[in-house]
């Protein structure tokens, strides 16, 4: 249905001429030790903020166990060769910042914010965690019990409980199928094991580092020079998995939770990377799908059936695969009816072109949420952050909406055939068996897990 | 450091509607709330919930747009919406390319003047603010923990100490009657304020509030029923049973002083100085040091609004083999000394250079996520609706800046009283019973 104005007394207004959209310079470099410099002013408010991205994460260590670069970046902030845990944690303080880290299976990071009047102190603190981490043993037990507890307590948890069996499905021997690791492979970790990950991808040549914020790009061009230029380390050599089998036939997995009050769904199938060619138009497609409030699975299953609070679908690019996943939390006697619509609505989409008005409604969509993202120092760093861990072209901000404008119901058409993959769609069903099973299994051949992981008849 | 400059003008309608605009155009993008003076603490008795079910009814369609027409309008400008239910306010809030500005409010006036909403509507809503409260509270492993335990321990007043997501028996006998009760009495211009953020030119955006606001007619000023507590004496504790986790946890939550005064600002930094963050003395003393916890974290909710009883509650998921009483007793700890011997110097420093910095953040973004200045429109909304002055987001910073170690002292010692607070159990149900179930 198109925005229709209103032939009322008091019509909806009309969109006023739009404002130009226009991205801030940013300011590339390469030091001489390989370390990618990302620099972009913003003004908004008297901080900035940065990442340290370390360009190999949880899959470039699969061989030696699950989870490590994970399990390392949580032992980094416990203490260097100069500064114990209390330390830094009250130095951080002290120069009013924020600061996380992270991995996920590709990348490993270092994020942070702070006062603009107190950069420099941040940086070298950056500098320090990322170079000189000491993984003192106590902290290394500590660490591990906590988590060890955070292991047992996923393993409660309706959504990762189904994020978890389908990357399983999805991704089988590949390391990217492992989205944490179990209370044994936590027992197994090691302080050195940890060490040699920490060692090996935090190097300059294995790194990018992001600032944005309310600064003099020059400047801090040369704080950031004098803090890292010394810094030096090769690019780990990349691990190499073998490519996972696409799984054919649409098949249901359900994870029993006894006396569960209701039902998490979790559909996908392979997809595509970020830096495919399809990807804008996918994300189109997906914007229609289930990606937006206005949305017709949304609409469907939410707004006309009230069936679940929050229905969504997603692209999820890791760097060598993607995937595309549809969820929704949902009332256990209407498994069957949800997995129904959910279906429906892309086959719907498959089938048939997405009407112009509708069409014209989620490129605006797209385009302008787009660029809400101008307006914080926290929305532009997320944006170059992508176009950097991507390898995407320089000009992508500035092109982003001509090239979505430019879609048609064809691109629509093309994309929900070629990406979602509904008659090898696998299915994910997280809640109690007897309420769910014979609703379950009306959509494929049915298999049965435990919470724990492991297959029942 | 220069003080903040913040550009805010202000006016008051014929109709009493209060409009606040912050003009920057760094980007082409506005943001635009409204907040309505009213908060799940004073919904109607008999109706647990029923501020938050109402929120979801009003986007379930207006006079001149019906049900979908609002999202759709929004997302169709390139914009977000959203809305909350908080204790003592409902807000209603959009972030959208700044040529969509009239559009959006015309669609927030016309849900002011009149809602235009059914039974089937309301059915639909009902269902799935149940589904919220499930994948929320009853099916997530420490669901509602503490904000949903806490309340009933604490305090005496319904008002204070009631459901806020609501009995699902509740819930079902919510009304279509009263929802427009609900909405007559409380959702009239003259008891909310609107706030046009961002890329607008605030003679402008003025001038649009009172073409599509202006004629709303007013209501009689909301009566608020009184969410005083009657004097706490003892101790309170509580305890729930936890389904999932495999943890012992507890919530420990003393009354905060009230807003707008020294003591406030002292006992934000105190909070900090004990919640803030790994530096804070309840995270490094329970999980860093004696690692008595696995997780310790805390606050006051939301410290710069509150119109009511509000706890500061500090949260520990602590080890099995350690006893509630041993886990608490390390707390009592922390509190002693906090009110023996203050904080330091150094750490008062370090406080207040975090909360400056934490400030900007909350200007900038706060927790609306991607929804620019979300944390300075819910600012400006409260000071305006509970102060009369939005010009008080440039100054209130002082107030926190110019804290004395001696205030933090005399704070921990006034309000850190066992008299003063209350504590809930959240306990793993024994395994044999979880298999028998």
């Amino acid at each position: 249905m198109a925005t229709q104005v209103q032939r009322t007394a008091n019509p909806v207004p009309e969109l006023a001429p739009e404002r130009e959209v226009r991205w801030p310079k940013r300011t590339k470099t390469k030091l001489a030790n390989g370390l990618e410099m990302i620099l972009l002013e913003s003004h908004t408010i008297p901080k900035f903020h940065g990442e340290l991205y370390l360009r190999s994460g949880n899959a470039a260590a699969a061989a030696r166990g699950t989870a490590l670069a994970e399990m390392a970046a949580t032992m980094v902030r416990t203490g260097t060769a100069r500064h114990s845990s209390r330390e830094i944690e009250e130095q951080l303080r002290g120069v009013g910042a924020d600061l996380s880290l992270s991995a996920g299976q590709d990348n490993s990071a270092i994020s942070f914010a702070g006062l603009s009047d107190h950069a420099e102190p941040l940086l070298l603190l950056v500098n320090e965690l990322a170079r000189e981490a000491a993984f003192p043993a106590t902290e290394f037990e500590r660490e591990r019990r906590q988590k060890l507890e955070e292991v047992k307590l996923e393993r409660t948890q309706p959504g990762f409980l189904a994020g978890e069996r389908l990357r399983k499905v999805l991704f089988g021997s590949h390391p990217y199928a492992q989205i944490s690791p179990t209370e044994e492979q936590v027992a197994a970790y090691t302080r050195e094991g940890l060490q040699e990950v920490y060692r090996g991808f935090y190097t300059p040549e294995n790194a990018i580092l992001v600032l944005v914020g309310d600064f003099d790009p020059s400047a801090m061009q040369k704080v950031a020079e004098g803090v890292f230029g010394d810094w030096s380390g090769k690019k780990p050599a990349i691990s190499e998995y073998a490519k996972p089998p696409v799984p054919k036939g649409r098949r249901v997995y359900l994870v029993d939770l006894p006396g569960s009050v209701q039902t998490q769904i979790l559909c996908g199938c392979h997809a595509i990377t970020r830096n495919h060619p399809d990807w804008i138009r996918l994300g189109l497609a997906n914007s229609l799908y289930g990606g937006a409030f206005n949305s017709r699975l949304v609409m469907n299953i939410r707004e006309d059936k009230g069936y679940t609070y929050s229905p969504r679908s997603g692209v999820n690019p890791l760097r060598q695969y993607g995937y595309f996943s549809v969820s929704a939390a949902v009332r256990n006697d209407v498994v069957a009816a949800s997995l129904t619509e959910i279906f429906y609505e892309i086959d719907k989409l498959r089938s048939i072109p997405v009407p112009e008005a509708e069409l014209f409604d989620a490129q605006n969509y797209l385009t302008g949420v787009f660029s809400l993202g101008l307006a914080t120092q926290s929305g532009l760093l997320s944006q170059i952050s992508t176009l950097a861990l991507n390898q995407l072209p320089d000009d992508y901000l500035e092109t982003y909406r001509e090239k979505v404008r430019a879609l048609t119901p064809e691109d629509v058409l093309y994309a929900a055939r070629a990406y979602f993959d509904s008659a090898n769609m696998q299915v994910v069903v997280v809640g109690d068996r007897k309420q769910i099973e014979s609703q379950a299994a009306l959509f494929g051949e049915l298999e049965v897990f435990t919470a724990g992981g492991s297959r029942t008849a | 450091m220069k003080p903040l400059q913040i550009p805010i003008e202000h006016r008051t309608l014929p109709n009493g509607l209060r409009v606040v605009a912050a003009p920057d155009s760094t980007a082409p993008v506005v943001t635009v709330g409204v907040y309505y003076k009213i908060g799940f603490r004073l919904e109607p008795q008999g109706r647990s919930g029923f501020a938050h079910l109402f929120e979801h009814m009003m986007f379930q369609g207006s006079e001149n747009a019906p049900k979908m027409q609002h999202i759709k309008l929004i997302n169709s400008s390139g914009g977000v919406l959203n809305g909350s239910t908080m204790y003592d306010v409902t807000n209603y809030f959009e972030a959208v390319p700044s040529n969509a500005l009239e559009r959006v409010l015309w669609l927030e006036a016309d849900r002011m003047r009149a809602l235009k909403v059914d039974d089937e509507n309301l059915r639909n809503q009902r269902d799935v603010v149940k589904e919220e409260v499930r994948v929320n509270v009853m099916n997530q492993p420490y669901g509602g923990f503490p904000w949903l335990d806490m309340p009933p321990v604490a305090f005496r007043n319904w008002a204070n100490a009631h459901n806020f997501y609501g009995d699902f028996a509740d819930l079902d006998a919510a009304s279509l009657a009263d929802v427009q009760t609900f909405f007559r009495t409380y959702y009239v211009p003259n008891n909310a304020v609107l706030l046009i953020l961002g890329d607008v030119n605030p003679a402008e955006g003025f001038a649009l509030a009172e073409k599509h606001f202006g004629n709303i007619p007013p209501g009689p000023p909301p009566k608020f029923a009184d969410p005083g507590e009657p004097k706490q004496t003892e101790e309170r504790r509580g305890q729930v049973i936890e389904k999932f986790g495999t943890l012992p946890a507890m919530a420990i939550g003393y009354v905060m002083p009230p807003r707008r005064t020294p003591e406030w600002c002292a006992m934000a930094l105190l909070d900090q100085a004990l919640h803030g963050g790994r530096a804070g003395r309840v995270y490094r003393e329970l999980v860093l040091e004696k690692q008595i916890a696995v997780e310790a974290d805390g606050g006051i909710d939301d410290v710069f609004v509150y119109d009511g009883p509000t706890q500061m509650t500090t949260r520990i998921f602590h080890k099995p083999e350690i006893s509630s009483e041993d886990t608490l007793a390390a707390f009592d700890e922390i509190i002693r000394e906090v009110q023996e011997k203050g904080i330091t110097d150094s750490e008062l420093e370090q406080l207040k250079v975090k909360w400056r910095s934490d400030y900007f953040a909350t200007l900038e973004g706060g927790r609306g996520g991607h929804m620019p200045k979300y944390g300075l429109m819910h600012l400006l909304a409260c000071f305006t609706l509970f102060d009369g002055e939005p010009q008080l987001v440039n100054t209130v910073l002082d107030g926190f800046l110019s804290v004395t170690k001696e205030q933090v002292l005399d704070a921990a010692r006034k309000y850190l009283l066992v008299q003063n607070r209350a504590i809930v159990f959240r306990k793993p149900v024994e395994k044999s019973a979880q298999e028998a179930a």
